[in-house]
């Protein structure tokens, strides 16, 4: 033994020790280290990174599990919650010829995405809409010069917008590599909810997504509310665009200013004129000027909904303060055609910059519409004249509040471990948030080291949301989904018609908010029809997920893909259970029987059972018998496609039930 | 001794076995709750219909008799007439459009009142906004979770059905969110598990999954699995399929009329329905909206045709039936220069049933003199939507809390119920 050397050894290893505390105590202070307890809760590696894919991807691919356990569980996440994986397979899948919009700015979309009302007034200034064709609306011939007209402008309509939106969710979440990511957009985009359905900010809704929530994801907190405060989407969708104040000398000055009256007057006499052109938008303009004024929407739900929450500690004079420190907070015009845009181009920058105007991007400070007046905001008193500044410390005040930090921390608990956290976890992440400044990974590090994460009472007790759902099912079988849009109907189907949630509320988070019995039957039949290629546009290979074996009964099949589908589950008891009905000796008698127990629909395939109210066997009426034969005897029904071993049906209905099956609901 | 209660549930139970041949778990749960609704036949039912994009209550329910209105409408005024196709005339002062002659003998009859110069003390004229509120029931708060019509259900406290509220549109309406159980089917005849052309199939696949959720560890799963089981074999998808109308009722091929004829189809089976809904649209004539006929004129009829064709085909039902229709606001008391008229306040709405005191025209207008309306250019709102909907939830579902219903509000119901 060569003590010399096992002394330089300890040295080093010593070093090594003290520099890697140096190291991480420095760390400390910006992140905290990854530190998963799963091993102490009694969880093998191979069910951690199942929980783990569970709970931060859209649903586990084929041979994920092994993947993420060969390349280690804290490198998976490190590179998830960095979310910067290349994603050539989204891409692929969403060239630029289909999704022009995807990479199109504000004022483009406006420009080019119309709004129904929009369109008709294009289409009345290009004399379409003359006395004589506005009684023929309807007609098929004025439908295609509208067509036409809107073909030789590049005018389109503002469903291929949503059209773009919807699918590039869908695609994202199916295919993309930053999962984290992308799940996180999805639970941001519905905690600062903004909906199509709002005429006013649907042609926004894009760009929200794509520029104020999922490049901030991961980031701070401040961030965030900052960039959703800011976007003409929320900016519309919650009104502040409208809400303002003549509480400022600009406004005063001029009402005072002779050449502003006389000029307002000359606008007057135009809008009335109605030989005059643009003289319906201007009175339109006008009217809308006059009933101008504070409107709380914003300022209320910022704090009840973004930030502290409902028993945040605020008062209705906080909130009435809080809108008052926002007005003036709106987009700046875009629309070319719009009476803004020529008022704007009018105007001169260098002016407007000094009279405390600020544009950033879309979105302006309007100095002559902001209440300038001192307000005190939750016992903090911001002094007159704050600008545009003051609104900026409003939100920074909000999103640091503790308030905001329990509020945020439930959110994110309720959404990543049970529908109930407890108060423990929420506390040990609302510090992480308050130390950090809101740091979003920061909290999720937090919320991972917690023991709470891995206990075996919290795996699979969180309910799939329809678009989880059928994303999990998209994923689980490595299936080609060509037409995304179907995938979109059948959401709708199962309760989730994503982006049109109209309150600002977001969809509620919890199991019994998606589960009930209409959704619940076409879950099941979203697992049927997805699994048996009767959605279009979705292509399975099942085979290939099993190395192209096929296999020997359907007993294997049903063992087999409930492996590939639900790794690392407990199945044995639904195995059992189906195995009974599956390994049928008797299977043309059992088949016959649930003809007789079926009343079948011939014209659409839409059945039910009325077990119950049957008669008996050998009690059958002929009218029944001739049923019966019918049924049987058709072509497009052979008796062999059900659990017959060897047969491909076989297959794809056994992975329908396993889809529609309650553990494939389970997350 | 058998106390209510325990013949109440022996009843249930007795009603489901001879029918069914056996208990459905909702009933059972319900039962053993107390919370069942008894006896399960014949309970009330409020049909709401919105009239999405805001229906024109100066043309619908014309206030004929205000010299204003003519001037204010020169190529949309309408006034009744001997002849044929003109307005008809209600009260002296009011006249329905002639698309709604089928709303004229209900009227005589005294069993449909109309309320005109309702709407939100909210003056927006957004539709989002307008829509969203009426349907919260909370004018001036965007951040209640639930719409009234799913707190009505609530107040009602029945349990025992997942049909109490139905929708008969594709996605939950803003008035059924929230924490009781609502059903939004665009099309009862989905309502099964479906394997197209592989009926035997769907029979296995069907049994597996009865099989599979009733053995679930997850709670929620298990529960709304096995409901979902006794849900179907409750509604006979033949009987929708094939369901005759009474009374050689006609429903229009519309939206609306499907969605009623289905309405019907649901009240006829029993399945313990208290609220449904059901939605129109088409109704924001900007542009050329017609007299006697054109767009408005259409819709109107559609409209009338689907509720007769509900009403006749009510038959006996009819005194646990009542229809209320409603739309986000009026429009402009003037024409506009496209032959059309836009967003304004105030509009009109309909109330149709037994317990309806009906044959009035319930109204606090004034004149559409323009210093009357609002902004000058606006039939102002005089009554609020919520006495409306307060006083038929309160007449015929008997709901009675106000406080729930309309949170904030310290109105009054309108008179318009039978007491």
């Amino acid at each position: 033994m060569n003590f010399r050397r096992m002394y330089r050894t300890f040295l080093v290893g010593a070093g090594i020790t003290v520099l890697s505390a140096f190291v991480q105590g420095h760390q400390d202070t910006a992140e905290p280290r990854l530190n998963m307890p799963y091993k102490k809760m009694g969880l093998t590696q191979e069910q951690a990174a199942a929980h783990l894919l569970n709970r931060f991807t859209f649903g586990i691919r084929p041979g994920q599990v092994k993947e993420v356990v060969d390349m280690g569980l804290d490198n998976w996440l490190l590179q998830q919650l960095d979310g910067k994986l290349p994603d050539e397979e989204v891409n692929r899948r969403l060239p630029a010829a289909n999704y022009e919009a995807l990479t199109m700015n504000n004022e483009d979309i406006v420009n080019r995405y119309l709004n129904a009302g929009q369109i008709i007034r294009v289409a009345a200034k290009n004399n379409l809409l003359n006395k004589d064709s506005v009684r023929n609306l309807d007609k098929p011939e004025y439908r295609e010069q509208l067509k036409k007209l809107m073909d030789e402008q590049g005018y389109k309509l503002p469903q291929e917008l949503h059209r773009q939106l919807v699918n590039q969710k869908l695609i994202r979440a199916a295919y993309g590599q930053n999962q984290l990511q992308e799940l996180l957009t999805d639970f941001w985009f519905n905690h600062f909810n903004v909906s199509l359905t709002k005429g006013q900010s649907q042609q926004y809704v894009l760009t929200y997504e794509r520029d104020a929530i999922r490049p901030n994801v991961l980031g701070n907190f401040n961030t965030l509310l900052e960039a959703t405060a800011k976007h003409p989407a929320m900016l519309e969708y919650l009104d502040n665009a409208s809400s303002v104040s003549m509480d400022n000398d600009l406004a005063r000055r001029q009402e005072k200013n002779a050449m502003a009256r006389l000029a307002k007057q000359r606008l007057q006499q135009v809008a009335e004129d109605s030989t005059k052109p643009g003289a319906k938008i201007l009175q339109q303009t006008l009217a809308a000027r006059k009933t101008q004024g504070l409107n709380e929407n914003y300022a209320r739900e910022i704090m009840e909904l973004h930030t502290l929450g409902v028993d945040g500690g605020y008062t209705q004079q906080d909130v009435t303060a809080v809108a008052r420190a926002l007005t003036g907070w709106g987009l700046r015009p875009m629309y070319k055609e719009g009476p803004g845009m020529r008022l704007m181009q009018a105007a001169n920058p260098n002016v407007l910059a000094q009279r405390g105007f600020v544009t950033e991007g879309d979105f302006m400070f309007r100095a002559d519409k902001h209440d300038e007046s001192a307000k005190t905001i939750l016992g903090r008193r911001f002094p007159a004249n704050g600008g545009y500044a003051e609104g900026k410390e409003v939100l920074q005040m909000l999103a640091t509040h503790p308030s905001t930090a329990r509020f945020i921390s439930t959110k994110l608990a309720t959404r990543f471990v049970s529908d109930t956290p407890s108060v423990a976890l929420v506390n040990r992440m609302a510090d992480a948030f308050l130390k950090s400044k809101g740091n979003i990974r920061t909290v999720l590090i937090t919320m991972v080291n917690s023991k709470e994460f891995w206990d075996k009472k919290a795996l699979r007790e969180k309910v799939k949301s329809p678009f989880e759902f059928a994303i999990s099912a998209i994923r689980a079988t490595n299936a080609d989904v060509q037409q995304p849009f179907q995938i979109f109907n059948w959401c709708t189907r199962m309760g989730q018609r994503f982006y049109y949630y109209q309150a600002p509320t977001g969809f509620p988070d919890r199991a019994s908010y998606w589960i009930n019995t209409g959704s619940l039957l076409n879950r099941m039949n979203f697992g049927l029809a997805f699994a048996t290629g009767k959605i279009p546009g979705v292509k399975l290979n099942l085979a290939a997920l099993n190395d192209n074996h096929e296999p020997e009964s359907a007993e294997a099949a049903l063992i087999t893909y409930s492996k590939i589908l639900l790794p690392e589950r407990d199945q044995d008891d639904n195995i059992r259970r189906l195995t009974a009905m599956v390994r049928d000796t008797n299977l043309e008698q059992k088949i016959s029987e649930a003809a007789d127990k079926n009343t079948v629909n011939a014209a659409d395939g839409a059945m039910v059972q009325k077990e119950m109210m049957d008669v008996p066997p050998g009690k059958k009426t002929r009218a029944e018998r001739n049923h019966e034969k019918k049924v049987l005897g058709k072509k497009n029904l052979p008796v062999t496609t059900v659990y017959v071993a060897g047969n491909t049906n076989t297959v794809s209905q056994v992975t329908g039930i396993i889809i529609g099956s309650p553990e494939f609901q389970r997350k | 001794m058998v106390n209510r209660r325990a013949f109440m549930k022996s009843g249930a139970m007795a009603l489901f076995a001879a029918g069914f041949g056996g208990v459905p778990a909702f009933i059972a749960r319900a039962a053993d709750s107390g919370k069942i609704l008894l006896p399960y036949k014949k309970n009330k039912v409020l049909v709401c219909i919105f009239q999405r994009g805001a229906m024109d209550g100066l043309m619908a329910v014309s206030p004929y008799a205000d010299a204003h209105l003519k001037a204010l409408r020169p190529t949309l005024y309408m006034s009744p007439a001997a002849t044929e196709g003109s307005m008809l005339d209600l009260d002296g002062r009011f006249a329905l459009h002639p698309s709604l002659a089928a709303f004229q003998p209900f009227f005589a009859e005294g069993r449909m009142a109309i309320v005109h110069g309702v709407g939100s003390p909210n003056n927006t004229r957004s539709h989002f906004d307008a829509q969203d509120y009426m349907e919260s029931g909370t004018p001036f708060s965007k951040s209640t979770n639930s719409g009234w019509l799913n707190r009505a259900v609530g107040l009602l406290g029945h349990e025992g059905t997942p049909f109490r509220a139905v929708s008969l549109t594709s996605s939950l309406p803003r008035s059924l969110y929230g924490d009781n159980e609502s059903l939004a089917i665009n099309n009862l005849q989905e309502f099964a598990i479906q394997m197209r052309g592989n009926p035997l199939a769907t029979s296995l696949a069907s049994r597996s999954f009865e099989q599979l959720y009733d053995q679930t560890s997850s709670q929620i799963l298990n529960r709304t699995g096995k409901e979902s089981f006794d849900a179907i074999k409750m509604l006979n998808v033949n009987g929708i399929k094939n369901y005759q109308p009474a009374n050689g009722a006609v429903y229009p091929n519309s939206p609306l009329g499907n969605s009623l004829k289905q309405i019907a189809t649901l009240i006829k089976m029993d399945v313990g329905m208290e609220v449904a809904f059901a939605e129109s649209g088409g109704w924001d004539t900007h542009f050329g909206q017609g007299t006697v006929n054109g767009a408005l004129a259409r819709n109107l009829k559609d409209f009338s045709d689907s509720i007769t064709a509900f009403w006749k085909d009510m038959d006996a039902y009819q005194d646990d039936v009542t229809v209320m229709t409603m739309t986000e606001f009026g429009r402009t008391a003037h024409q506009n220069g496209t032959g059309g008229t836009d967003h304004g306040r105030a509009s009109c709405l309909f109330v149709l049933g037994n317990d309806v005191q009906g044959g009035k025209v319930y109204n606090n207008i004034k004149s559409l003199a323009k210093e009357e309306l609002e902004d000058g250019r606006d039939l102002p709102v005089s009554t609020d939507f919520r006495s409306v909907f307060s006083a038929v939830a309160n007449g015929h579902l008997k709901i009675n809390n106000d406080k729930i219903l309309f949170p904030g509000w310290e109105g009054n119901g309108l008179g318009l119920m039978k007491a």
